[in-house]
């Protein structure tokens, strides 16, 4: 008889035998059972190609989407819309489904750097996170706290938290919270328009889903306006209504993406979309159409209003603009959107004004669809306010006079985003230590001191105060999706340890372990809130918040707008003002926030970078949108080379007639124009941000964006421009020449 | 493995489309399509699964841009299938969609000089992905290599794993069980997926609609996807 043995009897047999046994030596100390893992089981919520799902927070632009990530053995391969997610009801923009990338990017900075030479040169010894916060430690400990700076981007709210617990740890001023994203949102201007006509610096928000008739100012909200995916939603909805359609008028120089998708483009003069909101909310008050309540005088509201005037200004005949006006007031539920475009002029704060005033003056403040963002909760969920441009010139005066020694920057790129002209580059030089976290080598990484590592969105934990936020009240929930692949960080631990590793007060404002310990006593006061789940105690209400991907009330929180005293006084008419000669510089120069790459930050990304622009089907390089009248004055034609000189600098770009812009603007899209930001993005097209005009708006301090003028003229040469447009087959060879 | 009952079909509405390349982008990631660079680009080789072309009306002042988006539209009667030499493109019986069988493929592309909705793009070289970017590459999808076609497969991987899932929980697939990669992105839920044979599913529904149609219908491709035209304004 032979013993039978199956090979799956073996290998029972044999875990069984090796899964516990007992270590026999010669001292006490080893006779302890010792466990012995199979290679077999996997680890924890890993199970070999089954497909895993996390719930997290898109940190691609600072709208705060919910997203799930698919992860299979291990690793991120997929991220999606979380469907249950309010803001965007499972659904992802082209930036939001590049993250991976951000991840997965082969140049990302893989351990704490500190440069060997000068800064000229390039050349970086590595050393670990311990050294670089010790050494940090005992540098701040002895300077004086006034003459540290911290610069950081809109960063995520719970990074922005802890940076300014940071500063008012070493007690010194405030970080400077700038980046060109938050420029182009007009988040300074929207607060401020807020503070003045509704007494609140909340951000508004506009549901455009029941709309009827829908005009957009210089609002480019399907594209890159504060909520983009969270808009496209509502745009979706209110084109698909039951029974009727909405309707939908552009107002402003360039046709847009967003504008592509109106019903009518009325191609305004750049910086007058405000004038026309005015002109029409003069003319509903005139004619009596105006349903806003008596809390308002709006006679006295639009006293100072000339409609003859505007209508020459804004080149619509004023028969055109009485009938808009009729349309407007006639609907059932109109809503206009004081789009990031007009806080990119130095009128800016009138223009969104004048607006806000527009929604009023049709009954925003009770069935309309202008509502405003709620206040967070609570004390905890509160965050700093967007600095105003002026404070970014304050910071570069202080660092050019000598009175800054270190300075932190995270989640911004100022040496690539910034006006040249600003000087904040040659400023950083007075800088004895400065201190940048990155993901991926940026233009500022480059001149840094010290370079820490940080972790991308998807291997590290936060929350978000969705902000500005579309019904619910929504704190969303971020958590990590793999492991972090490198010896990286996220920036609030390392700003944790190093309060820490120093004496003094900073600990006292940080005086938690870990970031995770942070995050969850920041969210304790949801726990008694009514949201999407019920939690008895943390640890539940911890372990539904990430299941769920945040929290969220049941019922609508945003709050409709009540005036406040602001609307006493006259709305002023204020024209445009331009930086540069109109001779000289005969074109008004218009960046384009790139719908593909936002303000640049993520042009690191292949998928991005040949993702193509939805208007010109372009991609890897930059153009110069130019109407075709113009165009044939200048004498050049498509992929011809054409220089854009404005007084603070001067750009090469490549000629794409385009129909859609005005005869006295041409547009050049943000994003390209990298030194560093790794191999897909550096030494690539131009960056238009380089050569604006540092001009703000005087009323809020934001950066008129879209004041400088500009000449154009053609360039030697020509370069094609990688485009689909007439380009798409299986093989056609191109001319050596073209 | 039998005949399907599933017609599966896309419709795509184009008052909700604004061109914003969320599903190009969401393609490129659930398909491992790879990047090709500027020069290819250039040259007409963007490997694109799903790409939107942007037609301008009018002149300035009164211009209007339109957006269609453009990928296999998975035909009936499929220009592409009879051209291949190796049966590398053929439509199958099991699936009733137009399949692309890349070990078969040699690299002839004729398919693709056939196909008059220019959908299939050619791997004229290896693709990259340096490490570890090869980590974002879905195992569910064959990567390809120099000298294959490729086109949209209405994310066949998805319409299997919906099947599976149906067939372990012993019931048919409902309406709404598969989406493709492009739709579940749509910011503006401009497209919607899903089985014509079902005369409940939306698909269905949108298929009736006055403002649907198919492209190149006179060719007598008889695509499976379906685009519904913008609407008129209720106001001037």
């Amino acid at each position: 008889m032979t013993f039978h043995i199956t090979r799956r009897d073996f290998l029972k047999s044999s875990a069984a035998a090796s899964s516990l046994f007992l270590v026999s030596g010669c001292t006490a100390d080893l006779q302890k059972p010792v466990w012995m893992e199979s290679y077999v089981n996997p680890p924890e919520e890993t199970l070999p190609s089954e497909n895993f799902w996390f719930a997290s927070t898109c940190r691609m632009c600072p709208a705060g989407c919910g997203v799930i990530a698919k992860v299979s053995n291990g690793r991120v391969r997929k991220l999606e819309g979380n469907p249950e997610h309010p803001l965007n009801r499972g659904r992802l923009c082209a930036r939001g489904q590049a993250g991976l990338q951000e991840l997965y990017h082969p140049d990302r900075v893989q351990q704490a750097l500190k440069r060997s030479g000068d800064r000229s040169q390039d050349q970086w010894t590595p050393l670990s996170w311990e050294q670089a916060i010790g050494d940090l430690a005992a540098g701040l400990q002895d300077v004086d706290p006034d003459r540290v700076a911290f610069l950081t981007g809109y960063l995520p709210h719970y990074q922005s938290e802890l940076v300014g617990r940071f500063m008012k740890g070493l007690g010194t001023q405030p970080p400077v919270i700038y980046d060109a994203q938050a420029a182009f949102d007009g988040r300074v201007t929207l607060a401020a328009a807020s503070q003045r006509l509704f007494d609140t610096p909340a951000l508004p928000v506009f549901d455009i889903s029941q709309a009827d008739v829908v005009f957009g100012f210089g609002a480019d909200f399907l594209e890159t306006w504060l909520s983009p995916v969270a808009y496209s939603q509502r745009y979706g909805d209110m084109r698909g209504q039951v029974g009727k359609r909405g309707y939908f008028a552009a107002f402003g120089p360039r046709l847009s993406m967003t504008a592509a998708s109106a019903d009518r483009w009325l191609p305004t003069p750049p910086g007058t979309e405000g004038l026309a909101a005015l002109a029409l909310g003069k003319i509903i008050v005139d004619e009596g159409l105006d349903r806003g309540g008596d809390a308002i005088d709006y006679q006295a509201l639009y006293q100072d209003v000339d409609v003859d005037a505007i209508a020459e200004i804004v080149e619509i005949p004023v028969d055109e603009l009485t009938q808009l006006a009729r349309t407007f007031a006639a609907a059932t539920q109109p809503v206009a959107l004081p789009g990031g475009m007009l806080s990119g002029h130095a009128n800016g704060l009138d223009a969104v004004k004048a607006v806000a005033a527009l929604n009023m003056l049709v009954g925003a403040g009770e069935e309309g669809g202008m509502k405003l963002t709620p206040e967070p909760p609570s004390r905890d969920l509160r965050r700093a306010p967007v600095s105003s441009f002026a404070d970014v010139q304050a910071l570069t005066a202080r660092m050019a006079n000598g009175d800054v020694d270190t300075l932190f920057v995270l989640g911004a790129n100022p040496v690539y985003e910034l006006p040249a002209a600003l000087g904040f580059a040659d400023a950083l030089a007075s800088v004895k230590n400065v201190v940048v976290f990155a993901t991926l080598m940026t233009e500022t990484a480059q001149v840094a001191d010290l370079i820490l590592p940080a972790h991308t969105y998807l291997e590290t934990w936060g929350y978000e105060f969705v902000d500005p936020g579309f019904g619910e009240m929504t704190v969303s929930a971020q958590q990590p999706v793999v492991q972090p692949l490198y010896d990286t960080r996220d920036p609030g631990d390392a700003l944790l340890a190093l309060a820490n590793a120093m004496d003094g007060d900073v600990v006292k404002r940080l005086p938690w372990p870990n970031l995770v310990n942070f995050i969850q006593t920041r969210l304790t006061s949801l726990q008694l809130l009514d949201g999407n789940f019920t939690a008895s105690d943390t640890d539940t209400f911890w372990a539904a918040w990430l299941q769920h991907g945040g929290w969220w009330s049941q019922e609508a929180a945003w709050t409709p707008p009540t005036p406040g005293e602001g609307f006493g006084k006259a709305l002023a008419a204020t024209p445009p003002r331009f930086a540069g000669d109109a001779g000289e510089r005969p074109f008004h120069l218009i960046p384009i926030p790139s719908v593909i790459f936002g303000d640049g930050r993520h042009a690191g990304l292949p998928w991005l970078q040949e993702a193509p622009d939805p208007m010109t089907t372009a991609s890897w390089d930059t153009w110069v949108e130019i109407n075709p009248v113009t165009a044939q004055q200048l004498g050049v034609a498509n992929n011809d080379l054409v220089t854009i000189a404005a007084d603070g600098g001067e750009i090469t770009a490549i000629v794409y007639l385009y129909h859609g812009i005005r005869p006295d603007a041409v547009a050049v899209p943000v994003g390209q124009g990298h030194e560093a930001l790794g191999r897909w993005a550096s030494q690539r097209g131009a960056n238009v941000l380089s050569i604006l005009a540092p001009q703000t708006d005087d009323a809020s301090g934001q950066l008129a964006w879209l004041d400088t003028r500009v000449q154009v003229t053609k360039a030697e040469g020509r370069r094609v421009l990688p485009a689909l447009e007439s380009n798409l087959g299986v093989e056609r060879f191109r001319q050596q020449s073209l | 493995m039998t005949e399907t009952t599933h017609r599966w079909t896309m419709a795509i509405d184009l008052d909700r489309c604004t061109g914003c390349q969320a599903c190009v982008v969401a393609c490129h990631a659930e398909n491992n399509v790879p990047v090709v660079g500027e020069d290819e680009v250039r040259m007409g080789r963007a490997m694109h699964w799903l790409h939107i072309e942007r037609y301008w009306v009018g002149e300035y002042p009164n211009i209007q841009a339109r957006f269609i988006p453009m990928m296999c539209q998975q035909c009936e009667n499929a220009p592409c299938e009879p051209v291949c030499p190796v049966f590398a493109t053929y439509h199958s019986q099991v699936e009733d969609l137009n399949i692309q069988v890349y070990n078969r493929c040699i690299g002839t592309r004729y398919c693709a000089n056939n196909c008059p909705y220019i959908a299939r793009t050619f791997n004229w070289f290896n693709p990259e992905f340096p490490e570890p970017l090869n980590e974002q590459l879905n195992p569910d999808v064959t990567v390809r290599k120099r000298g294959i076609m490729e086109k949209c497969t209405f994310c066949i991987q998805r319409i299997h794993d919906a099947e599976h899932v149906a067939e372990i929980e012993g019931r048919p697939v409902q309406d709404g069980d598969v989406q493709p990669a492009c739709a579940q992105s749509c910011p503006t839920n401009a497209i919607v997926f899903g089985d014509l044979n079902d005369p409940n599913s939306r698909i269905s529904q949108l298929a009736g609609s006055r403002r649907s149609s198919r492209l190149l219908e006179e060719l007598g491709t008889e695509p499976s996807v379906i685009y519904l035209s913008g609407g008129d304004a209720h106001v001037s």
